[in-house]
């Protein structure tokens, strides 16, 4: 047994100070009274005293003594050691979208699954130490090695359920690091996933047999006035039949309605259409009363501009080879001068500049800069030279996952492209390398000092073999989309996809609402901000350019995998044996150190009471 | 010491009230209390033929008349009684707030004024150790009631007091009236050979027992050493509990049930009162219901 606070068994010399007064202290009152006759004689009359009676002044004695001793322990606080009881605990705890499902009971399985924890952690010894990987949208270790039960159950209380979908093997992996650390931990899977067999693993199930129905790919297509949206709706338990309505533009009333009979399990196609022009969004409503009320509404909004006019400045004096690749993906709008004759032009969208260095770069447009010779001013890169190779050499291709590499490498092979020489480069802003050479840059995108994008070749087109290459015509074709983009090019997500936006030029923010009033703000230094959609429902991005708000809709929708009511997944288990063991428990005994006060109280009370109003 | 003021209303009001004697009269001539014996008293009782020498007065002519035959009237006599009251003056009579003596006085003096209407001779007297002490002694009228009945109040009540060795050395008269006792016999025996030699000697005997609240309904707990006021060598040392104070009441009741019968065998009135009890309700209601009082 420990102590919190020993000093507070200095209250035990109250226990001699106790006898001593009682030692000292006059028994008897003394009284003078009229006659002691009555009182003499009334010992013939008194009966044999109760032995207990008798005892009544010990037993006041040692009640008191009892109760300066449990004061004295009281103030201490004591802690009974409890040898080899307590235990590590990992929890598992699943947090993606189908977690939301709510049982019979009205508690949704991720209520449940915190209840069951609770009960876990209230009844493990004192002392025990608890950790909890939660995954939603994403990963995350919520505590680790936390003894202090309560705070396990404030930080417990404060998780939500995502709407995402997420791998378990990421949580799995985070549970076999405190397995490998002490084999002897317990750990736990609360997740409504079934799963046959788990080794190492305790997986507590919290699904139910909840119904759940929802409806999918939805697909608006506007034609000759008419809106015709086609879509899925699917009920996963049981046979079913579905009223769909098809809402456009917000409106009150449906637009269209339509009943659908789906059969267990599978995906049964439905039309809805009705007149429309154009439209903003539409919204399209599963009236089923489910577990899951996420997937039973989708929106669809529209985010096309319309405005893919472009005006494109060629500054070349050779324009061949990038005049053919802009004709070859369609766009033909190109004025094209010789470099004499460029003397600061402005209104276009585009200005390429191919082996000439301008003196200064256009604010209103984006820029290609090819085969530079010189620094160009505001141009974020620096040029250090140039660099003529032996013999031609293949570039390499950035293998990069990022979004902007990917968008701009797309249908792109990277291969067999050579260049005889470079211009070496050094970027003193943020640019997106492509194609390097030895590590240095030779194809890299980015934005200038006047925010607006630019691609750089830094070769000159004569001196390779990409012009000739399909890869060229990809390639460009991916330039120009990413020189003239739309902020926003779809509209349909699912929970845990990552929304592109393209940071347009003179951007000043973005801000992202998130369907449960999460503000966040983009960065705009890059050419294409990335954001991960966590929540159904519909974001709102504004895209601020020159203090003009521009607001986007987008909506996201719950992923199909966590539709499912009763999912099931392969077989696991964490590597290694788990070996028993445990460490030394601690319980704490205040309360009844308390209680057994209150006790001795009540009887010291009682016996007083004995003594003074002879309950009997 | 223990003072008692005479309550004036109460005084009037026990006027109406006479004392019911049971012995034969024997006292002085010139009484108020009717005796056996013809007498010149106003109240006729009998007829008897006129003898030479009677009375001419009271020859009823009314009677000749009718039966043309003399006739003497015949009155009950009426003799003056003698009314001895006996306090006892020990200290335990005045222990505390003095309400037992209060008491005591308080009743000496009523049943006194009741005797004083009577006509008849009132004595008080204290018993201190084994005396009989004076404290007013024959007293007749009210004038005189009046005039002495203030001398209650210089009584002092302390030591010890023996009540039958006190009245057997004492005159107690013979078959003339009542003898009043009052005390808190908390005594072993000491009043019986009293009350026996009181009987012998024809007296009407009254024996009032007065105790205190606190004497009838012990309130002491815990652990108490009492000393006995009397005698401070006389103690009680005990935890006193519920079941000690049921002893007491029994010893209590032990007490009161042996004078009360030991009276009650030799013809003797006895009354406990507390002495909170008030003299109205003492004597309209137990002596009157007790027929000591009419």
């Amino acid at each position: 047994m420990t102590f919190l606070y020993p000093l507070g068994l200095l209250g035990l010399i109250g226990i001699p100070i106790l006898i001593i007064i009682y030692i000292i202290k006059s028994k008897y009152t003394e009284q003078l009274v009229a006659s002691t006759y009555l009182w003499t004689l009334s010992e013939k009359f008194l009966k044999r005293k109760n032995p207990i009676s008798r005892m009544t002044g010990l037993i006041s004695l040692i009640l008191q003594l009892l109760a300066v001793l449990f004061i004295s322990l009281a103030i201490a606080h004591p802690i009974v050691t409890i040898p080899n009881a307590a235990n590590e605990y990992c929890f598992v705890l699943d947090g993606t979208g189908s977690m939301n499902m709510v049982s019979e009971e009205g508690k949704t399985r991720f209520e449940m699954g915190k209840e069951k924890i609770s009960e876990l952690v209230g009844d493990a010894v004192d002392g025990s130490r608890f950790s909890l990987v939660y995954y939603g949208d994403g990963t995350r270790v919520v505590f680790e090695g936390e003894t202090d039960k309560e705070k396990v159950l404030v930080l417990l209380d404060e998780i939500e359920p995502s709407h995402c979908e997420t791998d378990t093997a990421e949580a799995i992996s985070e549970a076999q690091k405190y397995f490998n650390e002490s084999p002897s931990i317990l750990t736990y899977l609360v997740t409504d996933t079934a799963y046959a067999a788990h080794g190492n693993v305790e997986v507590i199930n919290v699904a139910g047999k909840e119904k759940n129905a929802a409806i999918n790919s939805i697909i608006p297509v506007l034609s000759a006035g008419r809106l015709n949206v086609s879509g899925n709706a699917i009920s996963y338990l049981a046979d079913a039949t579905f009223t769909v309505k098809l809402y456009v533009d917000d409106a009150a009333e449906a637009n269209a309605v339509e009943t659908v009979e789906v059969k267990a399990g599978e995906s049964t196609p439905f039309e809805l259409a009705c007149q429309c022009k154009s439209y903003k969004s539409i919204k399209v409503v599963l009236e089923s009363d489910d577990s899951l009320a996420l997937d039973n509404e989708v929106i669809v909004y529209n985010v096309k501009s319309g405005d893919d006019s472009y005006k494109i400045l060629a500054v070349s004096p050779n324009p061949f080879f990038i005049r053919s690749a802009l004709s070859a993906t369609g766009y033909s709008n190109i004025d094209v001068m010789l470099p004499d004759e460029y003397t600061g032009q402005s209104g276009y969208g585009l200005y390429i500049f191919d082996s000439y260095d301008p003196s200064e770069l256009p604010r209103d447009g984006a820029v290609w800069i090819i085969n530079p010779s010189a620094s160009v001013d505001n141009s974020g890169f620096s040029v250090q030279g140039d660099v003529t190779l032996e013999d031609p050499s293949t570039v390499t291709m950035s293998k990069d996952s990022s979004s902007v590499v990917r968008k701009l490498t797309a249908g792109v092979g990277g291969k067999d492209i050579y260049i005889t020489r470079f211009v070496k480069c050094g970027l003193y802003r943020k640019f997106t390398p492509l194609f390097t050479y030895q590590g240095n840059p030779v194809v890299f995108t980015g934005t200038n000092t006047y925010g607006n994008r630019e691609v750089v070749f830094a070769f000159s087109l004569q001196d390779s073999n990409l012009p000739v290459l399909v890869d060229f015509i990809a390639l460009v074709k991916n330039f120009m989309e990413y020189s003239f983009p739309e902020v926003i090019e779809k509209s349909s997500y699912y929970c845990g996809d990552e929304l592109s936006v393209n940071v347009i030029a003179n951007c000043d923010s973005i801000r992202v609402d998130s369907p449960g009033g999460k503000i966040s703000y983009l960065d705009t230094a890059g050419a294409i901000s990335d954001y991960t959609l966590t929540e159904v429902g519909t974001y709102t991005v504004t895209v601020t350019v020159s203090d003009n708000p521009r607001v986007f809709k987008i909506y996201s929708e719950l992923p199909e995998s966590e539709r499912l009511p009763q999912a099931s997944a392969e077989d696991f288990s964490l590597t290694g044996t788990a070996e028993p063991g445990g460490f030394d428990g601690t319980y704490d005994s205040l309360l009844i150190v308390f209680i057994c006060l209150a006790v001795i109280f009540a009887a010291d009370w009682a016996v007083y009471c004995y003594e003074k109003y002879q309950l009997r | 010491m223990a003072k008692f003021t005479v309550n004036e209303e109460l005084l009037q009001q026990i006027e109406t009230l006479q004392t019911l004697l049971k012995n034969n009269i024997a006292g002085m001539f010139g009484g108020n209390r009717k005796s056996k014996t013809y007498g010149s008293s106003c109240e006729f009782v009998d007829y008897r033929d006129y003898m030479p020498g009677d009375d001419v007065t009271k020859i009823d002519w009314n009677a000749y008349a009718r039966f043309d035959k003399l006739y003497e009237k015949l009155y009950l006599d009426e003799r003056q009684m003698h009314t001895r009251i006996y306090i006892d003056a020990s200290r335990s009579m005045d222990y505390g707030r003095g309400q037992k003596a209060e008491q005591a006085l308080r009743l000496a003096a009523t049943l006194a004024y009741i005797s004083i209407c009577e006509m008849e001779k009132v004595s008080i007297f204290i018993i201190r150790d084994s005396q009989v002490i004076d404290v007013l002694n024959g007293i007749v009228g009210k004038e005189a009631y009046i005039g002495s009945i203030g001398k209650l109040n210089e009584i002092e009540f302390d030591g010890d007091s023996f009540i039958s060795d006190a009245i057997l050395q004492s005159r107690v008269g013979h078959g003339d009236g009542m003898s009043v006792i009052i005390s808190d016999f908390l005594t072993d025996n000491n009043y019986e050979d009293a009350i026996d030699h009181l009987a012998d000697k024809r007296r009407d005997i009254l024996c009032i027992q007065v105790l205190s609240r606190e004497e009838m309904n012990p309130q002491l707990r815990g652990k108490m050493h009492l000393f006995d006021s009397e005698n401070t060598r006389k103690s009680y040392r005990k935890k006193i509990d519920r079941e000690i104070v049921r002893a007491y009441k029994d010893a209590l009741q032990y007490t009161v049930d042996r004078i009360k019968n030991y009276c009650e065998a030799r013809g003797a009135a006895y009354m406990l009162t507390n002495a909170e009890d008030s003299m109205a309700e003492i004597f309209f209601g137990k002596l009157t219901d007790m027929e000591v009082l009419k």
